[in-house]
């Protein structure tokens, strides 16, 4: 069974690829103006999403719902047909859908684009001239749409599997080569990918009726799936909504379990073994409590650590570093006990966090941030993603080394701050150093008052008066040294006052 | 009054001092409230307790220095700050502060006429109508253009559905090269554009202390810049530019550094609190409280306005109605601030207060097609 995913800008010739591979596979097409087609049947406003978001640079709360709800149909529709068999997809972007599931193929056309003008002027009965300008604006509209969609940038080769030069070789040719790509182990099923699927549909499937439904239609919820376990979260100001989330839910197929959780906003933690006695759980819920919010787990496994734990864990396979091949098996799982028992302290630190109320969602995932990235690129909104304990196999400084690194990667690509434990500690805990910092820097506060107020004639003369006229440039730079000098430590003194009575 | 060689230092006293703190702490509320400054409180608030025009912009624009720089880092830690669209803006805004700085200094030198004791020097009385009539035009298009876009979104029943793009479109359809694309905020300005609407804001807030307030709408409006992106680049510009205007006011001797000093300790309190706010407010009614604050600033300077053009002989009044105008002018100032800071703190405590008590509530189906059977767990 294969996936595949033709994506290519507008004119490049995706459709007749998609096409041509279907009359040699007998696979089924599925294009992007349909799945349009069916989203605006269902009632969600296609065309006011694209003009807003191609024409609006930021995201209301409003668009950001009517977003998800567009990716949640696409989603639900894209695991429906999935789970009927193989097929090809094509349109805008094709290639950042389904994210996590290892066995689709996603492809990338590169056209020239002088064959992409000439088409473009026959299609549309345009100039030349007028088509170069028509080919720019909707170039810049899809980047664009692919940022806002999928917080993406379309060149990257990172998201594409196989990239097409049409200049050098023909359709039929490059049709050839991807049904046998498809064909490869690379891109066949797994238990693990199967899993995704069902999770993935599970949660679209969640999304759109929770959207759709007139008791639940206007709360802005975030919603995790994982193993027929939906976790929704939902702020304190919508605690009406509270009862009706399991009544929308009720009778979803695939769905085990229903917990929300009641938070302002989501943290993300990111760790290889959770541990509801270890030091870092305790302060993150800390944080968490102090904040409202709900804590959303994802246990991260790195390359080269053991494949079957992590499929039995619910794990999908890293593509970007290690590809490990997992043998066909159809999705069928291996139920062994022994190995779904060890998910690295999940379950534990999970009723652990229900029982506090600040459950927010779990998932596995393995390998680097590009499997991290690719499982929450365009999904929830964090307003904190902690990096815990990482790399536990490697020694303490190349743990350091390399848990900083993971911080920095994702923190480039993630509209949230990205910290390591030991960060979260330091700035955003209130610890004995914070103490003996707020104390100290009180006292130098203290001292510089006392010094100014009680030499004001000498501070004239320095400001204003004949030492100002003598050394002129005197002041300037004292006041350039001076003033950020005492902001840096009045602003610290008031952030750590504000602190310890939880305003942050 | 000590009267020095650029300018007259005010006495303060305990009471004095207290205002001041008092002053910096709505003002910081409300910078952390509506992501702007504050200025247009402090700079008022001080001339009303007697320190020249010049002075009090002085003192607020070195005391913005140093907070910018304390928020210019927490943004950039955010992600919210494009630094190639701050260096732009900061290349064109440094000639804006340039101009400003020199009008400021040539109007405060011209001097006034007066010289009777009342609200600030009447040497700097020039300067103080100058700074007023600037303040009270460019707060009131602010104001009311916030005004009519709330009224808009109302009707439409748009709540939510973001800012108007029509002027970023229509700049965006002149296409007036060169075009610079600045990949961050992901938009494309002609350096035409960038180059008017960054000696505007330089200028503006040179001259009243007051950079954001169009800073901040330019990029939203006119460049089309993402709202959380265009306040942090606001930021790390203030950061310079306030660096810039404060040396620049520092050299001709008229920042006070203990007013800078008195501000942080109100302000840097209260912007903590304001940025609180922020997170449990809607968004529309932080825009209503903002358009009455700014609305009632730009009243209470007005009302001053008559005490400046008897100073400078414009018009025939007596010299013992000042002190009306004055309290007039006072009145107004405070009622905007310390109503639009307690209804803020209203709602911080409000929030701060329901956080303590809604510490779990948890909701747990384990069987979604029977009738809920919910386990939930309310909070001590």
């Amino acid at each position: 069974m294969a996936i595949v995913m033709i994506s290519s800008l507008f004119q490049s010739g995706r459709k007749e690829l998609a096409e041509i591979m279907a009359k040699k596979t007998n696979w089924p097409v599925l294009s992007r103006e349909e799945l349009v087609d069916r989203a605006r049947e269902q009632g969600i406003k296609i065309g006011r999403l694209e003009v807003a978001m191609i024409k609006t640079p930021h995201q209301s709360e409003k668009l950001a719902r009517e977003k998800d709800l567009y990716l949640a149909f696409l989603t639900a529709t894209l695991c429906e047909k999935a789970r009927e068999g193989s097929f090809i997809y094509y349109g805008r972007g094709g290639h950042l859908l389904l994210p996590g599931v290892s066995h689709r193929l996603r492809v990338g056309l590169s056209t020239p684009q002088e064959i992409r003008i000439d088409r473009t002027a026959q299609s549309l009965g345009l100039t030349p001239d007028k088509a170069v300008g028509y080919l720019k604006e909707i170039d810049d509209d899809f980047n664009r749409w692919l940022r806002f969609m999928h917080g993406v940038d379309s060149r990257d080769p990172k998201n594409f599997d196989a990239v097409f030069n049409l200049e050098n070789i023909g359709l039929s040719n490059a049709a050839d080569i991807l049904s046998r790509m498809a064909e490869m182990p690379e891109f066949q099923p797994t238990a693990a990918s199967t899993r995704m699927i069902e999770n993935l549909s599970l949660s679209a499937q969640a999304k759109l009726r929770l959207a759709l439904d007139d008791r639940t239609a206007e709360a802005d919820l975030q919603v995790q799936t994982d193993n027929g376990v939906i976790t929704v979260t939902y702020p304190p100001q919508q605690e009406q909504f509270r009862e009706n989330i399991p009544a929308v839910l009720a009778e979803l197929d695939g769905c085990r379990e229903i917990q929300c959780t009641m938070a302002e906003t989501n943290i993300l933690w990111i760790q290889e073994r959770f541990d509801p006695n270890a030091e870092n759980y305790q302060q993150i819920t800390q944080l968490a409590q102090r904040w409202g919010a709900a804590i959303e787990l994802m246990r991260l496994i790195p390359p080269g650590e053991d494949a079957g734990n992590a499929s039995a864990s619910g794990a999908d396979m890293d593509r970007a570093f290690s590809r490990k091949i997992q043998p066909y098996d159809g999705g069928v799982e291996d139920d062994d006990p022994q190995t779904i028992f060890n998910d690295g302290g999940l379950s534990r630190t999970k009723e652990d966090l229900l029982s506090q109320g600040r459950f927010g969602g779990q998932h596995t995932v393995c390998g680097g941030y590009a499997s991290i990235l690719e499982r929450i690129q365009g999904s929830a909104q964090y307003t904190l993603v902690v990096i815990g304990d990482m790399f536990l196999s490697k020694g303490h400084s190349a743990r350091t080394r390399q848990t900083r690194e993971l911080a920095l990667n994702i923190r480039d690509r993630v509209k949230a701050p990205v910290v390591t434990a030991d960060e979260m500690k330091t700035r955003l805990l209130f610890s004995k150093k914070q103490g003996a910092q707020l104390a100290g820097f009180l006292a130098l506060v203290v001292f510089l008052f006392i010094g100014v107020f009680t030499h004001q004639p000498e501070l004239f003369s320095f400001l204003s008066g004949p030492l100002h006229q003598t050394y002129k440039w005197l002041s300037p730079i004292v006041m350039f040294l001076f003033i950020p000098l005492l902001a840096y430590l009045m602003g610290t003194v008031a952030g750590l006052a504000l602190k310890i009575i939880n305003i942050d | 009054m000590h009267e020095l060689l650029s300018v007259t230092y005010i006495n303060i006293d305990l009471s004095i001092a207290l205002q001041v703190i008092l002053l910096g702490f709505i003002g910081g509320i409300l910078s952390g409230f509506i992501g702007s400054g504050g200025a247009f409180f402090m700079t008022p608030g001080m001339m009303n307790l007697g320190v020249d025009g010049v002075a009090a912009v002085a003192s607020n624009i070195a005391h913005k220095f140093g907070k910018a720089m304390v928020g210019a880092k927490k943004h950039a830690a955010a992600g919210n700050v494009d630094n190639k669209l701050a260096i732009y803006m900061l290349a064109t805004a440094i000639g804006g502060v340039q101009v400003a700085v020199w009008i400021n200094s040539f109007l405060f030198k011209m001097g006034g006429g007066g010289g009777e004791e009342g609200h600030g020097a009447p040497k700097g009385a020039g300067a103080n109508l100058y700074i007023s009539l600037v303040f009270a035009t460019i707060l009131s298009v602010v104001a009311i253009s916030m005004l009519r876009d709330i009224m808009k979104s109302n009707k439409k029943g748009q709540d939510g559905a973001g800012p108007s793009m029509k002027i970023a479109e229509f700049f965006a359809k002149l296409n007036l090269p060169p075009v610079i694309n600045f990949p961050v905020s992901d938009t494309k300005v002609s350096l035409w554009v960038l180059m008017v609407v960054g000696i505007a804001t330089g200028y503006l807030a040179g001259t009243i202390g007051v950079g954001g307030f169009i800073g901040v709408p330019c990029m939203i409006y006119v460049f089309g810049v993402p709202t959380a992106v265009a306040t942090g680049t606001e930021l790390y510009l203030a950061l310079f530019m306030g660096g810039y205007g404060a040396i620049s006011y520092a050299l001709q001797g008229f920042v006070d550094l203990r007013l800078t000093m008195l501000l942080y300790i109100g302000s840097l309190i209260g912007v903590h609190l304001g940025v609180y706010g922020v997170k449990v407010v809607n968004e529309k009614y932080i825009r209503i409280v903002t358009c009455l604050i700014i609305l009632l600033c730009v009243v209470s300077r007005v009302v001053a306005v008559p005490i400046y053009l008897r100073q400078l002989r414009l018009i025939d009044m007596n010299p013992a109605w000042d002190v009306y105008f004055n309290s007039g002018s006072k009145f107004f100032l405070f009622a905007s601030g310390i109503t639009g800071a307690l209804v803020i703190l209203l709602k911080v405590i409000q929030a701060y207060r329901s956080r303590r008590k809604i510490q779990q509530t948890l909701l747990v189906v384990r069987e979604p097609g029977l009738q809920p059977a919910a386990e939930t767990a309310e909070a001590a």
